[in-house]
């Protein structure tokens, strides 16, 4: 079934960017006036006829196929019903009834055999099917990966069509080229050979142009359909846009070949060296063409895979490369620095080399060499160990639900090397890695999985992947960097530091008594939260202040959350009733809270000030600064509300 | 007919035709949402009527039923973070008038309670019954 869905598809692409390209090649030509450039234009407007018919027909494959997939019934293919439901309920339905519907305008407007050889006619007759075609090739993006972004769907939509008819006017044309370099070479198409050379200078002024164009949209949709070098190497998706990038290699470097030799050798004003040359250059349009073919392949079959960006990328190199290694040792940041310097003087040498025609050749090599040393001398430093798991998105969140089940599962099988607090004291005679401190806290979560799973043989770490489930090994990454977090929360103080967010708050479950709960993610980008961990009746005072000053508080977009450290259905009663707590008291799930929270401020009252992007900002530790007075809160608050540019929401899992 | 006469004409009849298609399209689009709308909110305001009928209330009166905590209680008022009361009020705290000053005895601070409103709108709905959750 998916075989027949990218057979469908593939078929489909290359019809609609054919059929895009022999217009656009026709209108390019001009208007033909002998007659081997006649019967050229007849038959690429009769293969178009066919083309049309061919786009209709794995339209309809297409369609009746992915009908059947979307219902997970073989049957529901040959079920008029269900394909009139895909067509009209859904909105890739909607966009593919308005690409046939453009493709049967066409097919019905090129089915007219009117005269066209009055050439404000034939422009318009070879315009209005290139408007046509490049309409039903440019709608293709309405219903692909880039109307699926969000946000920012405008400017990926946007990018996909100028990708979609870059394609088409430059792999669309090759054929028609070919066809027509082939067609002028023979011995009866010497009166064509001069329109031929036109033809074939123009195609490859305007290829130049849109060679950059699809450049330009191709690195915009990897940026956004791939986003990462792992999403890249490490999914079906990435890999397929590299086996595409590969096939493109060839085909460039015979476009190139084309551009600088073959095109100039046109010139020549003997026969008997155009006419093979021609032939040449129509013998390699159309091994570029059978190229572009497997390229458009390679972008079905994209199409039909999950975009890298939502992909778990399965790493395929046991080492990468990452800049987290340089601090801390010296000699490796001058080796970095001198490596990265020579290797970019060698790419403005190579940039410089395309644009000056002196000593092209020498300057080119000593760029490319100087490249290579820069990467071979600044590269080395960078790398660092790596995992199939490294770059795997973690299974569980940030939450404080899992870091107090992973502080269980640290506590029974990680502690004894590791040392209750992280730091590699534990009671064993091999002393465990300080998981606090680099290079342990730099490792991505994803490395910290594999190893925790596989274990490390050599230096006694023993593998866990058979003694606890994937969610229980997240649960003791998370705790881990909630280690790290907690140690280095220590520089945060009760004075917010402006623009300085970096610790990230981890998440919690909100439950007032029997209400739904909610989550202190719900409050990101609208208030921010004064946590408040308190126990009765040490805290009373405090929490009556808090109670009368609550209404001031959230004026100034603050929501008091009150955890007591003792979990009590009758936590809310317990606070009094006057003045009332109108805060909310969360009444389950403290242990959690409390457990994770008083890593970063034991006792038994602290308070943390959130701001609105969900980073801890101030914290009041009771052995510190003590319980915090309601003007020392509304002072820190005004910071932050004066702060000019918020930093970006912090992902929902550890890195 | 010229060629070029031909694709104006095809250009005009496709641009129309879209332009009308998605006008009409568009436009009953929006009205049946609308007439949806209406006929939801008509729909549950007969139904909360019916209750507040069912319950004694005198015509015209709705009635709201919604699930909180209690969080103060004054003489006259009842402050309760509640669920989302439908057709009422999002999630929140809100404060209720109580429609009897007996209604507020049984109910203590941190209770779970359920409760039914009355009234018009949003303003004037009362307290008018409290059971526990």
């Amino acid at each position: 079934m998916r075989a027949l869905l990218l057979a469908a598809l593939w078929v489909h692409l290359a019809s609609c960017v054919l059929l895009t390209g022999a217009f656009s090649m026709l209108l390019l030509a001009g208007p033909p006036r002998t007659s081997v450039a006649r019967r050229w234009d007849g038959m690429v407007v009769a293969w178009s006829r066919l083309l049309v018919v061919g786009a209709l027909g794995s339209g309809i494959v297409w369609l009746l196929v992915r009908t059947a997939v979307f219902e997970n019934r073989p049957h529901a293919a040959l079920e008029a019903g269900a394909a009139w439901h895909a067509v009209l309920d859904t909105w890739p339905g909607f966009v593919w009834l308005a690409r046939h519907g453009l493709l049967i305008v066409l097919g019905a407007f090129l089915a007219i055999r009117a005269d066209v050889t009055e050439k404000r006619n034939w422009i318009a007759a070879r315009g209005e099917a290139l408007v046509l075609a490049a309409l039903a090739l440019a709608l293709v993006s309405g219903s692909s990966h880039a109307a699926a972004i969000s946000p920012g769907v405008v400017s990926a939509v946007a990018s996909d069509i100028t990708h979609l008819l870059g394609t088409g006017l430059w792999i669309g044309a090759l054929v028609p080229l070919a066809l027509l370099l082939r067609a002028a070479s023979r011995a009866d198409g010497a009166d064509s050979r001069p329109y031929a050379v036109r033809a074939a200078r123009r195609f490859s002024r305007a290829a130049l142009i849109t060679m950059l164009l699809l450049m330009g949209s191709g690195v915009m949709n990897a940026i956004v359909q791939v986003e990462s070098i792992a999403g890249l190497a490490g999914t079906t998706h990435g890999r397929l846009l590299l086996a595409k990038l590969a096939v493109l290699v060839p085909i460039l470097v015979l476009a190139a070949l084309n551009r600088a030799r073959i095109l100039p050798a046109l010139s020549h004003s003997s026969d008997t060296v155009r006419r093979p040359v021609m032939r040449r250059l129509a013998a390699f349009v159309w091994l570029e063409a059978g190229l572009a073919l497997v390229v458009l392949a390679l972008a079905a079959a994209m199409t039909l895979t999950t975009p890298a960006r939502h992909g778990d990328p399965v790493w395929p190199l046991p080492f990468r490369f990452s800049l987290d290694a340089l601090p801390d040792v010296p000699a490796t940041r001058w080796r970095a620095l001198l490596g990265s310097q020579l290797a970019l003087v060698g790419l403005v040498a190579l940039v410089a080399s395309f644009l000056v025609r002196r000593r092209r050749s020498p300057v080119r090599t000593a760029a490319l060499a100087l490249v290579a040393i820069g990467a071979g001398v600044g590269l080395p430093p960078l790398v660092v160990d790596a995992y199939p798991t490294t770059y795997r998105r973690p299974l569980v969140t940030y939450h404080a639900g899992s870091i107090a089940a992973g502080m269980t599962t640290y506590q029974e099988r990680c502690a004894i090397c590791h040392g209750i607090t992280g730091a590699g004291n534990g009671t064993t005679s091999r002393p465990g890695t300080d998981l606090r401190a680099p290079p342990a806290s730099r490792r991505r979560a994803g490395e910290l999985f594999w190893l925790l799973t596989h274990g490390i043989p050599g230096r006694g770490m023993p593998d866990f992947g058979s003694h606890l489930g994937e969610a229980q090994r997240w649960d003791v990454i998370n705790f881990i960097r909630v280690l790290g977090a907690a140690d280095d929360s220590r520089r945060i103080g009760p004075e917010v530091e402006p623009d300085r967010a970096w610790l990230v708050a981890p998440d919690f479950t909100i439950s007032v008594g029997p209400l739904a709960p909610g989550a202190l993610r719900d409050y990101r980008g609208q208030r921010m939260v004064l946590l408040v961990l308190y126990t009765l009746p040490g805290s009373r005072a405090r929490m009556t202040e808090l109670a009368r000053s609550y209404n001031v508080l959230s004026i100034i977009g603050v929501e008091v959350i009150a955890v007591p450290t003792q979990a009590s259905p009758e936590a809310i009663r317990e606070l009094g009733s006057s003045p009332p707590v109108l805060f909310p008291v969360v009444t389950d799930g403290n242990a959690d809270i409390v457990a994770t929270y008083r890593m970063f401020a034991p006792g038994a009252h602290a308070e943390l000030l959130i701001d609105r992007q969900g980073y801890i900002r101030a914290i009041w530790r009771e052995d510190l600064a003590g319980m915090p007075r309601a003007a020392a809160v509304q002072s820190q608050v005004e910071k932050l509300n004066e702060e000019k540019s918020p930093p970006p929401f912090p992902d929902d899992h550890v890195h | 007919m010229p060629v070029w006469k031909v694709v104006m004409i095809l250009n005009l009849a496709l641009a129309v035709g879209l332009g009308l298609g998605y006008a009409a399209w568009g436009r009953r689009a929006d009205a049946l949402d609308r007439e949806i709308d209406a006929a939801r909110a008509q729909v549950e305001r007969l139904e909360r009527e019916r209750q507040a009928c069912a319950a004694g209330a005198r015509g015209g009166l709705q009635q709201w039923e919604g699930r909180g905590v209690v969080r103060a209680v004054y003489p006259q008022l009842l402050v309760i973070t509640h669920e989302e009361i439908r057709g009422l009020l999002p999630p929140r705290t809100t404060g209720f008038r109580a429609a009897a000053p007996t209604l507020r005895d049984p109910v203590r601070v941190g209770d779970a309670i359920r409760f039914s409103l009355r009234g018009t709108v949003a303003d004037d709905a009362t307290l008018v019954a409290i059971a526990p959750w």
